[in-house]
Parts: C-alpha cells; structure tokens; sequence
C-alpha cells in the first residue's frame, strides 16, 4: 500500500513544478515589476525573486533525481539537466511576459484551483517525454480534455482500455524487470493522461488497482504471460467493477421505481441512464423521468435524447427552473456521482447539491447510485477547497468568442493604427482635412464602441475586476441522502467508510 | 362624447396592447407608465361624484391587470391611486361636513383615523349630493398633484434604497445576487462601491432567461471597479458557504412577506436559509402588493421553451416535454429582511405597510 501512495505522490510531483512558476508570475506583477526594473530596463532580481530561483532549482534536481531512479533512461536525466540550466536562465524574462499577458485577479474563490492554463504548460513541458507517450493515450487525451468522454466510469473505462492497449504494445526495455518498469511507464502515460483533465476518483482506484497488480506478478512469467496476465485482469476489473457492478445497482434500485411514479434526476449518469432504459424495455414500466440539466455543459441532453428516443416519457428543464419542478409530486430523486467521500459525502456534478437540498426539504428520497471503484478515502467539507476548474470560456456565448473574435479584433487593431499614422504625417496640412480626420476617428471610434458592447465578456481574462467561474463538482451533505446504492447493497452514507474499508481488505488479497 | 374623452379611450387601448405584447415589461417601467396613463384618465374623466371615478378607476385597473395578470406592479400602482382618490375625497368630505356641522353639531369632529369613520364614509357619500363645481376642480387637481408625486416617488425610488446600502455591506464582504435583471440591487450595489466599501459580487448567470442581462450587470459592476465572479446558476450551493449575503431584486412583493422574483431565486434563498447566509431583497414600494399569494402556481410565468432547447434541436427530443418558467415564488420564511425606499422591514411586517398604502376596499378591483 505505502508503495502505491508513494506513486501517486510521484505522479503529483512534477505538476507542482509549473504550477508554482506560474503562480508567482502572476502574482509579481502588481508589486515587485515596476521597481524590478534598473534604467537601462535590465530585470534586476530581488530578494523575492532570489529565493523563488533557489526554490525552482531545488524542485527541478528533486524532478531530475525522481526521474532518474524513475525511468532508467539517461537521456531523461541529461534533459532534466538541461531544463534545470534554461529554468535558472530565462526566467525573469518569463515573468515579464507574464505582466503583459495577465492583469492580477484577485479574490477569485477558486484561485488556488489548478486551471487548463496550468496544465497546457505542463503537457508542453512534457512534450520532450511526448515521444515514449504511447498514441492511443494522446487520443483518449485529446478526447477528454474536449470532455466527448465524460462521466466518471466512461473515463475509467476509456482509460483502462486504452491501458490494455498500451500494455500489449509494451515491451520491456534490456536490464529491467516488466514489474519494475512498466509501473513507471504506466505512470509517464498518466501523468500525460493528467494535462486533459485530473483523474477521476474512479480512475485513481482502477490505476492503484492496477499498479498492485503489476508488482504482484511473479519474475519467473515471460513478458507475453504477464502482458496476457495483466490484460485479462484488466478485462475483469471492466467487467466485475463496472458492468456487474452496474447491472447489480440496476437490480437493486429498480425497485424504488413503479408504474406511474415520477423520478427526478440530474446531469447524464451512466448507470442511471440504463437503470431507466432497463426498467422501461425490459421491466414494462411506464414512469416519467425528469431531468434537470444545466449550464455550459448540459450533459442532460444526451439522456433525455436517449430515453426520449426509447419512448419514455420524458421532462426537460433546466436547474432555474427547479422549485417549479418540484411542485409535481416527485417519488424519487435518483443521483449520479462522481466520487463518494469517507465523510458520507456526496461529490458529482455541480448542481446536485442543490436538487439534493430542495428534495430533503420536500421530503422526498435522495438515492445515490454510485459503483464502489468511486468510493474515496478523501475527507472534504465544501466544494471550494478542492475542485476542478472547468473551462469558463464556456460560459461566453459562442458569437461574442472564437476566430469571428480575433478576425474582427485584428480589423479593429488596423483601423485603430492607420489614423494616427496619417495625421502623424499630414500634420502641417490645412484645417480641413484635420477636421475630417477628426471626424472619421470619431466614427471609427463609435463603432470601436459599438463593437465592444457586442464582445461583452469575451476579453474577460484582461479585465482585472471580472472573474467568469465554473467548477465542475459540488459536495452533497450526507443528510440530504437517504440511500447510496452499490454493488456492495444499499447503505446510508455514513457507512462508506465501513465499505472502503472492505474493498481495501478485499483489494490487498 | 369630448375629443379628449376618446383620445383618453384610444391611449388605453393601445396600453392594453402594449401590455399584452410585453411590449411595455419589467415592474419599473409598467408602474411609470400607468402612472402617467392614470393621470391622464384622471384629467379626461368627468364626474359629478367622486365615486364615478373610483369606479371608473377600478374598472380600468381590471383591464389593464388582466392584460398582463402576472405583473402586479400596474395594479399595485391603480391601488395606490384609488387610495388617494380616496383619501383626498375623505378630507374633502370633512371639511364639508366641519362645514355644515360647525353651525349645528361640532360633536362629529375629525376622527380620520377612527375605524368607526372609516367604516361610516362609505355609508355618508352615498347620501351626498352632487359635488360644487369649485370643490370639483380642486379634488381634481388634487388627485393629479398626488399621481405626479406618485410618478416622482417610483422614480427617485432608487436613492431611498441606496442611501441603505453602506449600511448594510462591510469591508471584504462576498455578495451573491441571483437577479442581476434587477435594476435596483444594480444601483445599490454600485452605491456601495462609491462609498468606498470593497467587496466581491457573485453573479448568477441565469441561463436562459437573462444571461445578456447578466452579462450586462457584471460589466457595470467591473466598470465600477467591483470585484465581480459570474457563476453558472448550478454553482449556488458550492459557493454559499462562502457567502456573506445574499441580495434579490422582488418582481413583486406580497402581504405575507413573500416574494415573486426569476426563475432561481427561490433554490438561492433556500440554500441561503440551509447556510444560515441572510438574505436580502431590495424593492421599491411600488412592488408591494396588497394581495395574498394563496395560488402560488398562479403567480408563475412560462416562457419560450426555445430557450431551453432550441427549436432545430427539436426533433431529438420526441417524447419530451420542456418548460421554461420565468419566475419563482420566495416564501417568507426565506427572506430576512425587505429593503424599500422607506426603510427596512421585517418580511412578517410587511402587511402593516400594505394597510398603510392601500384601502382595503380596494384590494380586489372586480
């Protein structure tokens, strides 16, 4: 067990390193830029700036000793070096780039939240290592950063089949042991696989599953045996954990929904998705599903599509719409989720917290269905301390962003230059022609105006005041919960430790 | 029939109309506007008792209420008129009667505020004879003057708020607001700005009803150089624990203290109340209504489901029903406490300012 935290920590570290740089230059700016500065504009270092140097070298030779008892390579280890001399050079230079780019925000709530800038440098970072990145991890990458993967099991499974993939394509180099290395070569995927999005909880236990599994397999196996060995296992973590598992939670809270009842439920879950397909086809149940969806990213849509489509009666409405919602008489409101907590409780979708709010104070059931691999031994009492940013881009309506934008932005940075350099020139000339210039800069100008009431929030990143945020996750109360539903049997949310605790005992046989 | 009695005839009708279209929308602008169509029904109308213009009066408040029935502020304004009709008549009325009786009887004295007069007019009008030609024009123009006070005081509502607001955020303080349609915790909010206080706003969204509003709201917000976040609306519960306030701007308020405000606004003030977070709503006395919310599905305004799902998306969706409600019902028991322009009430006190702004006998005008 202490090994696999240990890996984790290792996979976190190299995150950190990015992510501090980037912290303190953003945070330069308001103070230490302007005095930094000698006559001749040389970046002269304070004693802040020494000391954030200091630090940046101590993580890169803590990077470059990890990376060398890592990966046996020594190429890595001479590009670590490497990176350690560039990092020690150019870096107040990087800083002064970064007070142009970004005003400083300040008392943004979720500021200490790692945002998809932080992880765009740290796969750039990584693009050095991009070559031993196996390709059909890139693609699952690219898919679920453009989040056409979501949900917590689908990413899991999505991953731990491309796993499959990655490890039958693997072979072990000369001098190592396949348990020794392909651990660590299963870690460089996933820290790539980290840059599209953090790893879901459920994709975090399915990865310290696997890794045990890798240490457990005996020496004396040939590579192919253990490749074939681990791939099966894998197939039956898919199967036993996930479909089983779902099948199981579909038995078991099929009960909860009669003819007639109405089911309110939230987002797209996977598994509720077919507990209700399951019940209207193959039990005969004619019930009405409510799903309430909700802004930038509607997941609600492809459930209501798909159980629509199926012939299920079906109601959409979005989260504003909610105590309006609630004023039919709901049975049953039925949640996905993320990730369940040891404290009893609930993470998933924002949102869910508060459809779990309004139905405890209708009295009507919460119940949650949740496979085991997504329980977690994480402790956590609000959503702000720890989330994950989504992309609050999403939150500009699509015609005030996009190349439309910076077409219509260069336009402007045209017409804004040429002015000045003709009055520049024809400066002795007559009045007249002044006037007229006068006058044409004038209109330039109201339309310049005009148009930045059509932009609207779109250059909100250059606004020191506006901060557009979006989380992706909200943490439900266990009191707002009746009954989480498992695979393991139903149980109240103070029991998820007492489960936690079985998997793990189960985990280490 | 007078030309000004149809030019008055053709006005209300094209207001109607307006009404009808949403044309004329949004709380604010509808009292305004009846206000002034009132002040000119007033000067067209004839009469030879004071009781054939309050009954003229009513009977356009029940066209002009059902034209847009959701909107209570038309009818709240024709309320706050016929209360002054009302009143200026009563004064009229004792005076007269000071009068006549001074020379008999002084026993009957001004006892304006007894519930025995109150009760005892209505009888004693009816008897009157018909109004002195003097007395006539006088009431007239005295029941206009008390609209364009009326006019004056729905306009200038904003500073009796505002004036309000320095005391009521501090330093460093977190704000949400789920209206951020509401002009008045707009004008409050800045108000605050001015008077040096730093604070963080957090704005809902409100998809998809007033995401441009919203937009709007927070770009004043920056220009005033106040921190502002927008939040999608599902963010309200992960953000509350760090709330210190929560401000709503009312469509309308009602006697029992609750409110109609958009769509979102009640699932904010209950999770508000879950956070023990105070919750405060900001309205202009004009959003005061005397009536009592007892069919609160009645008070809901759908609007265009487009919005929720677009129309090309349509065929996707076949079995599916999809509803887009433009308001919420905020019971009392959710807010804390009511900010008007003349100060700040306690949600369960508001019925005593109802009494104090409106006749009784007026509260339904069929």
């Amino acid at each position: 067990m202490s090994e696999v935290k240990a890996e984790a920590e290792k996979a976190k570290k190299p995150q950190q390193t990015p992510g501090t740089t980037s912290t303190t230059a953003t945070k330069k700016p308001a103070s230490g830029s302007e005095p930094a500065k000698n006559a001749d504009g040389t970046p002269k270092l304070t004693n802040k700036e020494l000391k954030e140097l200091k630090k940046q070298e101590k993580l890169a030779k803590r990077a470059a000793q990890k990376e060398s008892a890592g990966i046996v390579s020594k190429v890595s280890a001479e590009q670590i070096a490497q990176n350690k001399n560039k990092k020690n050079q150019p870096l107040p230079v990087v800083e002064k780039k970064a007070t142009v780019k970004k005003p400083e925000k300040k008392n943004s709530l979720f500021s200490h939240l790692e945002t998809k800038e932080h992880r765009n440098e740290l796969s750039l970072n990584q693009s050095q290592t991009l070559t031993q990145i196996h390709p059909s991890i890139i693609s699952l990458t690219l898919k679920i950063s453009s989040y056409s993967i979501v949900g917590s099991i689908p990413r899991c499974k999505a991953m731990l089949e491309t796993f499959t993939q990655v490890i039958s394509d693997y072979q072990t180099p000369e001098g190592t042991t396949l348990t020794r290395n392909l651990t660590n070569y299963l870690s460089l995927q996933i820290d790539y696989l980290k840059t599209s999005r953090p790893l879901s909880v459920s994709m975090g236990n399915a990865i310290r599953w696997l890794k045990q599994q890798i240490s457990l397999i005996s020496i004396d196996l040939s590579e192919s045996q253990a490749k074939t060995q681990i791939i099966a296992s894998i197939d039956d973590f898919i199967r036993e954990k996930i479909e089983y598992a779902g099948k199981v939670i579909i038995d078991n809270a099929s009960q909860h929904i009669t003819n007639n009842s109405k089911i309110l439920t939230f987002g797209n879950s996977q598994v509720l998705g077919d507990l209700f397909l399951h019940n209207h086809l193959v039990l005969n149940k004619t019930f009405q599903v409510i799903i309430v969806d909700s802004h930038p990213l509607f997941e609600g849509k492809a459930l209501a599509q798909k159980l629509s489509a199926s012939g299920l009666s079906v109601k959409y409405v979005l989260i504003n719409s909610l105590s309006t919602t609630f004023q039919d008489n709901i049975d049953f409101v039925f949640l996905g989720a993320h990730s369940m907590l040891s404290n009893g409780f609930l993470y998933s979708r924002v949102g869910s917290a508060l459809i779990a709010m309004k139905a405890k104070n209708k009295n009507i059931p919460v119940l949650v269905c949740c496979e085991s691999v997504k329980f977690s031994d994480r402790v956590q009492l609000d959503s702000v301390t720890s989330n994950e940013l989504a992309d609050s881009e999403l939150l500009i309506p699509e015609e005030n962003k996009g190349r439309l934008n910076i077409s219509l932005r260069n336009f402007k940075k045209n017409h804004e230059a040429k002015p000045e350099d003709t009055q520049s020139e024809t400066g002795k000339k007559g009045k007249q022609q002044q006037q007229q210039q006068q006058q044409k800069k004038k209109e330039l100008q109201q339309q310049q105006d005009a148009k930045k009431d059509d932009f609207e929030l779109s250059n909100w990143k250059n606004n020191q005041y506006l901060n557009i945020v979006s989380v992706m996750y909200d943490l439900t109360p266990p009191e707002y919960i009746q009954k989480i539903i498992t695979e393991v049997g139903a149980l109240p949310p103070s029991s998820v430790p007492v489960i936690l605790r079985e998997y793990k005992s189960g985990g280490a046989n | 029939m007078s030309s000004q009695a149809k030019d008055i005839n053709f006005q209300t009708d094209s207001f109607v109309e307006k009404l009808k279209r949403r044309q004329i929308s949004g709380s604010y602008q509808v009292a305004l506007e009846t206000c002034q169509l009132l002040m000119k029904f007033v000067a067209a109308t004839r009469w030879t008792h004071i009781d054939q213009l309050i009954v003229q009066i009513r009977l356009l408040g029940k066209r002009l209420e059902s034209a847009q029935p959701r909107e209570f502020s038309c009818g709240n304004v024709i309320r706050r008129v016929l209360a002054l009709i009302r009143d200026e008549a009563h004064e009229d009325n004792n005076n007269n009667n000071q009068q006549t009786q001074n020379t008999t009887d002084s026993n009957n004295g001004p006892m304006i505020s007894s519930m025995f007069s109150l009760l005892s007019i209505t009888a004693e009008k009816s008897e009157q004879e018909p109004q002195s030609k003097a007395r006539y024009h006088d009431l007239k123009s005295a029941i206009i003057q008390g609209i364009k006070d009326l006019i004056d005081e729905i306009s200038s509502i904003d500073e009796g708020i505002e004036s309000m607001a320095i005391d009521l955020i501090h330093d460093n303080e977190i704000l949400l607001t789920p209206t951020p349609d509401s002009q008045t915790v707009l004008k409050f909010l800045l108000k605050a700005a001015k008077q040096k206080r730093k604070f963080t706003v957090l704005v809902t969204e409100n998809y998809p009803n007033g995401t441009e509003k919203a937009h709007s709201f927070v770009k004043e917000l920056t220009k005033a150089k106040i921190d502002t976040v927008l939040i999608p609306d599902s963010h309200v519960f992960a953000v509350m624990s760090r709330v210190g306030k929560v401000i709503v701007g009312a469509r309308s308020v009602f006697a029992n203290g609750g409110t109609v405000s958009t769509a979102g606004v009640a699932a904010v003030c209950e999770c508000a109340k879950e956070y023990k977070t105070p919750v405060f709503t900001v309205a202009g006395l004009y959003k005061l209504s005397p009536t009592y919310p007892f069919d609160v599905e009645n008070l809901i305004e759908i609007g265009n489901s487009g919005k929720v799902i677009k129309f090309s998306e349509s065929e996707l969706f076949h079995n599916t029903d999809v509803t887009n409600p433009l308001f919420d019902y905020i019971p009392p028991e959710h807010i804390d406490i009511y900010i008007t322009n003349i100060g700040g009430f306690a949600p369960s006190f508001i019925y005593r300012i109802v009494l104090d702004n409106y006749k009784n006998e007026d509260v339904y005008l069929s």
